[in-house]
């Protein structure tokens, strides 16, 4: 059996007694999209911060192509080839687009292999922001936003791509041509793609397996259809839904 | 011995006087208040023109003295911090431009030669063998007082939980209504006070001059940084451990190296524990 | 291209004064005034190479004179102590203070938080302490008197001091500008934007300082074969802040605003006779101006409306 691009066992981590994420294995094989499942607070943003060593984990293991991540810097793995998105868009303000793809462009992993400067126009090109490339990001829609947020990770020619609520934000035309973009993406570039996604029709519509995390802890796991049917799934979402409207959504606000 | 105990604890009681309030305001309000230095220095020259130059008696120009550098930082607060507040480098410089205000105008009105302030206390008191100004005495006495008072009011009162709320959850606060204004104002009015009041004590046994805002302000940063930003009980932790080891050094070596005390536990807490010694967030 | 239009009067614009300050000691013979303007020119030393690091990172600063002042006293010891030439005194005080950067830079930059600012202004200030206190070496109060000047005359130091300013200048406007700056400027942005593209963020960082702190500590070396002296006052926080406001006038993050607010802002006071002394009343008082109605600072805005030709 060959090695998974992303293998993570036995993850933990806990803020103030409180368990965010609580023994989390699964793997990852090259050229999948994956998505990742569960209420606010289940663990899935923390989980992306642990893989991208943003936060340190308290226990067990992350290997990206069999190489432990272990105690690794955010930047060192970027430059193994795992990026990642932020589930709030993070341009750097005072740059204009092509700048802030410029600045990926400029990261090691990226500079050893091409000139920063015609990656930058390619990428800006491949996610539809030509016409804007010296458009200042302060001015830019959500939308392009988005996408820059993207073209961003992207040019910093990623083998496994983490997405954190990418279509967050965004209105109901402006999904679908997201959508294809990272479509496109995945067959174009080989890209594995792992992403966060409230938004269930597009995301099941995006995604070959699910994982589903509840409480800090994964609940179930498998292809789309299969994940809508799990009974603790149903339970997780369902009944939390029951919940907030019996209680008027205070569930929500606490 | 005996003498490295008291006088270090004076040295932590003026350090923690210090400490609290820039703290206080740093984890209450998110303001680097480089003025601190400023209220610490008022404090000691509103002393000096009341007694000094307008013969009032001790105790009303001390409690005048206070209240009138509390204003002056609710003051500062009101008109030059808030409307700044959405840069946190706009409030740094402006508090920074009121450092530097003080000092000019200490400067323009009294000229920069060392004023003397009358002690409250001239008596000394004797014992084993180790005489003890009187002055440091009640500077200890009164310096234990008012952080114990601030403890209790932040444990006690529901203004104080309402600081307590916004230092440790900021963003949560203010979702649930605590009136942010407010609670800065009455914030900035304790730190300058307590600040003030470190001014008062001291201005008799140390030195009062345009210049003597910023060496304690330093010592506030140092001692702050390493008991963790924002934290009290660690501002009067690091108080305690750097008041006494700069006493410590004092009597071992020479009062000279004292200066290099604080320098060497700020680099030492920054590599070793950043967050610390009791900072509840990561500084990571 | 209007871009093309306004980079030719830029650059147009950036020779005419340059030819202006090179002509100047033909007609002007006052050694005085020369004096005057040299110092100016070691104050946009100063300022330039702070918004290098502060300005373009966002990391500010508060006490830039600890860099200054590691120049200028090893060009004092090397000069006044050990009776080496003048010139040794460039690459030892640049080198000085590069290395003390590193031991403030290294623990606190990799930190987020203000601990950075805190440490620099501690230092400084325990740094003039310490210049005080351990005065057998390093002279007290008095400082190190006696040192030679780099040159004979004023005119000469003039010239060196000039092209101190424009060097160093120059060569950090050419790195804000390459893809290093981009990567400084984006740490700015968002830090951890940053590192999620890859860059190692607090490598950047400290060596931004690094260059920062040798073009200080060279302008520290300038300024005390200048003075033929230094005092503990080269580490003081009114020199420090007194940058820092320098640099707000001219717009932060631009470096060529800087260099003039500098220039323009050591010279005021000494134009306007008599005014020396409330100098820092008039420098606080144009800061808390500048944070309430100008944020972009002065000189920068200014430059860049006479560039693309508006009124």
């Amino acid at each position: 059996m060959t090695v998974p691009l992303l293998e993570v066992t036995h993850l933990n981590k806990r803020f103030a007694g409180l368990v965010a994420v609580n023994d989390v294995s699964f793997t990852l094989d090259a050229g999948e999209i994956a998505g990742i499942l569960g209420p606010n607070g289940a663990g899935k943003t923390t989980l992306f911060n642990l893989l991208t060593g943003f936060l340190a984990h308290d226990a067990g293991s992350v290997r990206f192509e069999g190489h432990d991540l272990g105690g690794s810097l955010p930047h060192q793995i970027v430059n193994r080839g795992l990026a990642r998105t932020f589930q709030l868009c993070r341009p750097f303000a005072g740059l204009s687009v092509i700048e802030n793809v410029m600045v990926a462009c400029l990261a090691p992993r990226v500079r050893r292999r091409e000139r920063p400067e015609r990656r930058a126009r390619e990428i800006v090109d491949a996610v539809g922001l030509a016409h804007r490339a010296d458009t200042a990001v302060e001015t830019l829609p959500y939308g392009d936003l988005r996408r820059l947020e993207i073209a961003r990770a992207l040019a910093t020619r990623p083998r496994l791509l983490l997405l954190d609520e990418p279509f967050a934000g965004l209105g109901a035309g402006e999904i679908a041509p997201l959508s294809d973009l990272i479509r496109r993406l995945h067959a174009a570039e080989g890209l594995t793609i792992l992403l966060i996604e409230h938004r269930l029709r597009e995301f099941m519509q995006l995604v070959s397996r699910v994982i589903a995390m509840d409480f800090g802890r994964i609940i179930a796991s498998g292809t789309p259809g299969e994940i809508v049917r799990h009974p603790r799934v149903i339970e997780a979402y369902i009944g939390r839904a029951a919940e907030n409207l019996t209680s008027g959504g205070a569930h929500g606000a606490a | 011995m005996l003498s490295i105990l008291v006088y270090g604890a004076v040295t932590s009681a003026i350090y923690a006087m210090l400490a609290v309030g820039f703290t206080l305001i740093f984890g209450v309000a998110g303001v680097l208040n480089l003025a601190h230095g400023a209220f610490y220095g008022l404090g000691a020259y509103a002393a000096y023109v009341l007694t000094a130059r307008l013969g009032w008696p001790l105790f009303p120009a001390a409690i005048t003295a206070v209240a009138a550098v509390a204003l002056f930082g609710v003051a500062v607060e009101r008109w030059l911090i808030r409307p700044l507040r959405h840069s946190a480098l706009a409030v740094l410089m402006i508090t920074i431009a009121v450092g530097l205000l003080f000092e000019q105008a200490m400067y323009l009105l009294f000229g920069s030669e060392a004023r003397n302030v009358p002690a409250f206390i001239n008596a000394t008191w004797g014992f084993a063998g180790l005489d003890i100004g009187g002055q440091r005495l009640l500077t200890l006495v009164v310096g234990a007082a008012i952080i114990l008072t601030l403890w209790l009011f932040i444990q006690g009162t529901r203004l104080g939980a309402a600081i307590l709320a916004l230092s440790q959850d900021r963003e949560g606060a203010l979702y649930v209504g605590i009136p942010a204004d407010r609670i800065y104002a009455v914030v900035m009015a304790i730190s300058a006070a307590i600040a003030a009041a470190a001014g008062v004590l001291t201005a008799p046994f140390l030195t009062v001059q345009p210049t003597m805002d910023l060496l304690p302000m330093i010592k506030a940063f140092s001692i702050v940084i390493v008991g963790g930003l924002g934290s009290i009980p660690g501002s009067i932790l690091a108080a305690l451990l750097l008041g006494y080891s700069e006493t410590i050094v004092a009597y071992a070596i020479s009062p000279a190296w004292t200066e290099i005390v604080s320098l060497v536990a700020v680099l030492l807490t920054l590599i070793l524990r950043p967050a610390g010694l009791l900072g509840k967030r990561a500084a990571f | 291209m209007v871009g093309d239009r306004m980079r030719g009067r830029q650059a147009a614009g950036m020779i005419v004064i340059l030819a202006a300050l090179a002509g100047l000691p033909l007609f002007v013979r006052s050694d005085y005034f020369l004096g005057i303007l040299s110092v100016c020119f070691i104050y946009g030393i100063w300022a330039t190479s702070w918004d290098f690091m502060s300005g373009l990172t966002g990391r500010e600063n508060f006490g830039h004179a600890l860099f200054i002042g590691a120049g200028a006293y090893t060009a004092a010891f090397l000069n006044g102590k050990l009776g080496t030439s003048p010139w040794w005194g460039l690459p030892a005080g640049g080198l000085a203070a590069g290395l003390i950067s590193l031991v403030i830079g290294v623990p606190t930059l990799r930190l987020r938080g203000p601990y950075f600012a805190l440490a620099m202004l501690a230092a400084a200030t325990i740094m003039q302490r310490l210049t005080l206190i351990f005065w057998q070496y390093s002279g007290g109060e008095e400082g190190i008197p006696g040192l030679d000047p780099m040159f004979e005359t004023k005119t000469a130091i003039y010239y060196l001091c000039l092209c101190g300013f424009v060097g160093i200048t120059a060569l950090l406007l050419l790195f804000a500008r390459s893809p290093w700056g981009l990567i400084l400027r984006s740490i700015r942005g968002d830090e951890a934007a940053s590192q999620a593209a890859g860059i190692d963020v607090t490598f950047h960082k400290i060596a931004a300082l690094v260059v920062s702190a040798c073009c200080a500590g060279i302008g520290g070396v300038l300024y005390a074969h200048y003075q033929e002296a230094v005092t503990p006052d080269v580490f003081s926080v009114t020199l420090s802040i007194t940058i820092i406001i320098m640099v707000y006038v001219g717009g932060i993050g631009t470096l060529y605003g800087p260099a003039v607010g500098a220039v323009l802002l050591a010279l005021l006071p000494e134009l306007l006779r008599g005014l020396g002394q409330y100098r820092l009343w008039v420098y606080s008082l144009v800061l808390i101006f500048i944070l309430f109605f100008a944020p972009g600072g002065l000189i920068a805005p200014l430059w860049r409306r006479v560039a693309a030709g508006r009124p």
